[in-house]
């Protein structure tokens, strides 16, 4: 679409056949469009904070803000993180000091490393210091190592139903606790009762009702290979499928990971223990040991806020650095 | 002694017209990844941020081709839409900094978007084609 301009040929040439002139004016073009990005971007960084107020929403009375946290493996002994006790602290600290009072906290499972009375006292005990108004948990399978969850039922599984699963409410959103750590073969499973539970409880609700899903392993196939899907999750997701906002948050896999499927959300979380591979850049999922100083990098919390109205959840990111 | 291929008289009103299709067409492309970018898509590690600089380089690059017929700024926004491209197809296959999508979800943002591309680059390249052929010849 450029043709040449008999005025833009005078001057120097150089080796390339590109007059000084045209240099010039190559840059100054590109310059302009550098200095027009920077200020298209901060007009669009402008609109954005200003559509959702969430963002900043500790003011706003009817905004819902919560905090996931997953995966402190409180009791674990290793190289890859020699003080979990401290990482959690840590994040507990970073829970009190968000500038907001969350309206809950979820911890998404693998609060012990192996699931002794002990380190489930530890775990609740720590987690009453937290400033928020409920503290939720659902039980990875580091919670029930050789007693299928009963340890973990007696601390934390007061008000729910079957191995441990629940539903609630509130500010306009319907939220599922899920169990699928349990059964735990190959994948992470469900099982007939508790996908029973699903359909009665998501059958009274509004198509428009926006639903969260937490679990401890993902309803998504993040890795198969290393068991990190949920092999009969595909029920659940059929009856999500009707529902115009659907945001699942799981642990498990120690790493930031996001996959939207239609309506549905999926955001893996990270940990405040200690890190793990990338789907396949390992033989196996083991604690990966960081060099000194990177780990805090590799450790972080969630918070999530959302607006009645809203179409979708603000999820946010924060590192424990 | 130099020579150009002869051209009718409608040319300048053509290539108008390519880059006017361009410019709409890079204009989209931006418009969706910032419309994406405010509702929701900026809480995303890192995609976030790419969908921000996508979509201000591209409206930056469609309002100075609006004014101006430069090389450069053709070359910028083939490259935003290359881009734009690239992380689509990435985000499908082996995702972007552990962020994947299926198909073209989000519906229709998606295969509006990639239409758009694809559109920017051929015009572009017809565009690049017309002034090969039009150049002064030896």
């Amino acid at each position: 679409m450029d043709e040449q301009n008999p005025a833009d040929t005078g001057g120097k040439t150089g080796p390339e056949g590109m007059s000084r002139r045209q240099l010039m004016r190559h840059a100054g073009w590109f310059g302009g469009a550098v200095v027009l990005t920077v200020a298209g971007g901060e007009v669009i960084s402008h609109v954005a904070h200003e559509h959702d107020k969430a963002a900043a929403a500790a003011d706003d009375p009817h905004a819902l803000r919560f905090v996931q946290v997953s995966d402190s493996h409180i009791g674990f002994e290793g190289p890859a993180n020699t003080d979990v006790t401290g990482s959690f602290e840590n994040a507990v600290g970073r829970i009190n000091s968000l500038g907001f009072r969350p309206d809950f906290v979820m911890h998404t499972g693998d609060l012990t490393h192996l699931s002794t009375p002990a380190q489930f006292d530890q775990v609740k005990q720590m987690l009453s210091t937290v400033r928020t108004e409920r503290v939720f948990v659902v039980p990875g399978e580091h919670d029930s190592v050789g007693d299928h969850g009963k340890a973990y039922r007696r601390a934390f599984g007061a008000n729910t139903s079957g191995d441990g699963w629940y539903s609630f409410d509130t500010h306009g959103v319907h939220f599922l606790a899920l169990v699928n750590t349990l059964s735990l073969e190959a994948f992470g499973h469900l099982g007939t009762e508790q996908i029973d539970f699903v359909r009665k409880d998501l059958a009274g609700l509004s198509s428009d009702t926006p639903v969260v899903v937490f679990s401890h392993i993902p309803l998504f196939a993040m890795y198969p290979a290393w068991g990190w899907t949920t092999d009969d999750s595909l029920q659940v997701i059929s009856m999500l499928r009707r529902f115009s906002s659907v945001t699942c948050l799981n642990g498990h896999v120690h790493q930031l990971f996001t996959k939207t499927e239609g309506n549905i959300t999926f955001h893996s979380a990270t940990t405040t223990a200690y890190p793990l591979p990338k789907p396949g850049q390992a033989p196996k999922p083991v604690p990966q040991v960081l060099p000194a100083g990177r780990l805090k990098d590799a450790l972080g919390l969630r918070s999530v806020s959302y607006r009645e109205g809203d179409n979708a959840l603000a999820v946010k990111e924060e590192r424990l650095t | 002694m130099t020579s150009a291929v002869p051209r009718p008289a409608r040319a300048p009103l053509v290539r108008l017209l390519l880059r006017l299709a361009v410019v709409a067409a890079v204009t989209e492309s931006g418009y969706l990844h910032a419309k994406l970018y405010v509702n929701g898509y900026r809480f995303i590690p890192h995609i976030g941020v790419m969908f921000l600089i996508q979509a201000a380089v591209s409206f930056a690059v469609a309002a100075l081709l609006l004014v101006a017929d430069e090389p450069v700024l053709q070359l910028m926004a083939a490259g935003t839409a290359l881009g734009a491209l690239g992380g689509f197809v990435l985000s499908r296959t082996v995702g972007v900094w552990g962020f994947t999508e299926r198909g073209f979800q989000p519906h229709p943002d998606a295969l509006v978007s990639v239409l758009v591309e694809a559109a920017a680059l051929a015009l572009l390249l017809a565009g690049a084609l017309w002034t090969w052929r039009g150049r002064p010849r030896r």
